[in-house]
């Protein structure tokens, strides 16, 4: 090896299956491409709600729809389950299968309660008449968080598929490389909900004005 | 932590051929790949802990409106992006790779774009008093 070009940072052996076999590693950088055309999808509905936030059409605004309670517990749910799958990642570089297994089904379980919050919030918005027909703010509001939400539900899904392929096969270069794209998927709707709960709840709340 | 195992990078052009035959070769050092190894997870403990403090200081700080308004949205966007750092560095392994962690760069040019098209809406829709 020359001194001027350095080339592995560790020996192939050492390096966590999904980067060593050659295959399993070019697939998680196009996935990591996929995420960044997602994160421009979500900076158009971002940029979308920005726009439409004080466009209320005499209907609900924030401070009539907001409540504390619902969005601290999806945000808990949301941050542990981001925890919790990083845990199965470091499980399955362990090569410890049930370790793997038990951390996934967990944050599976928060994204469940998640997404089961989210859905009882939104019902109960439609209760007060709130629906995404009502005022470009209520659209913007629920075509951003919605597109969230319903990514999360393909996630868990999408994890589902993993317990089972994992059960069957085990910890395999192709399973841990499905395993560690899921999680780079997980994580990235965490901080996407981080912007969510700060830039369309927590903004709203203060009243303040941002255009 | 792992260490490097390579010496540091340098440029020549003897080793040119070198580079285009191995395509795990790191031309780039800023592009370097790193892993940390522990026995316990510590920095998912530690991304954890960073998660939810800062989650607390946003919540904390509108409860209480403390701050005047400009200020407190300032540091409600200041936290989110802090603690999407946190995220990307701790829990997405940012630097994991093999070969050079060209993902830095592609999620760079796609923060770039999202941080055009939501700062330059909110930008020109300022302008929308003047024009009523």
């Amino acid at each position: 090896m020359s001194q001027a070009v350095r080339h592995l940072e560790l020996p192939e052996q050492q390096l966590p299956l999904e980067f060593a076999d050659y295959h399993e590693s070019i697939k998680v950088t196009g996935f990591w491409i996929f995420l960044t055309t997602d994160l421009v999808l979500f900076a158009c509905l971002f940029a979308t709600f920005a726009v439409m936030r004080y466009d209320f059409a005499n209907g609900p605004t924030p401070i009539h729809l907001f409540h504390m309670g619902p969005l601290i517990l999806e945000t808990a749910l949301l941050l542990t389950s981001s925890f919790t799958c990083s845990l199965a990642i470091y499980q399955s570089r362990a090569q410890n299968k049930t370790g793997v297994l038990s951390w996934l089904i967990l944050t599976i379980l928060l994204g469940i309660g998640f997404v089961g919050t989210e859905v009882h919030e939104f019902i109960s918005y439609v209760g007060l008449g709130a629906t995404w027909h009502k005022s470009g703010f209520l659209s913007a509001f629920f075509t951003l968080v919605g597109t969230h939400g319903s990514h999360v539900t393909f996630g868990i899904f999408w994890a589902l598929t993993l317990v089972v392929q994992l059960v069957k096969r085990g910890i395999t270069p192709r399973t841990s490389r499905k395993l560690y794209t899921f999680a780079l998927y997980w994580h990235f709707l965490d901080i996407v909900w981080v912007f969510i709960f700060s830039f369309v709840y927590l903004v709203s709340m203060t009243g303040g004005k941002m255009a | 932590m792992a260490d490097r195992l390579y010496p540091s990078h340098g440029t020549g052009a003897m080793n040119q051929v070198e580079l285009v035959e191995n395509e795990d070769s790191i031309e780039i050092s800023s592009l370097a790949p790193h892993f940390a190894v522990h026995k316990f997870p510590w920095r998912q403990v530690f991304g954890y802990v960073a998660s939810l403090v800062l989650t607390a200081m946003a919540f904390i700080l509108v409860i209480n409106h403390v701050l005047p308004v400009s200020a407190l949205v300032s540091v409600v966007i200041a936290l989110a992006v802090l603690q999407a750092a946190v995220q990307l560095g701790v829990f997405m392994h940012l630097r994991e790779s093999r070969g050079m962690a060209w993902q830095i760069l592609v999620l760079g040019l796609g923060g770039f774009i999202a941080l055009c098209v939501v700062a330059g809406s909110i930008w020109i829709m300022m302008f929308k008093s003047g024009v009523a």
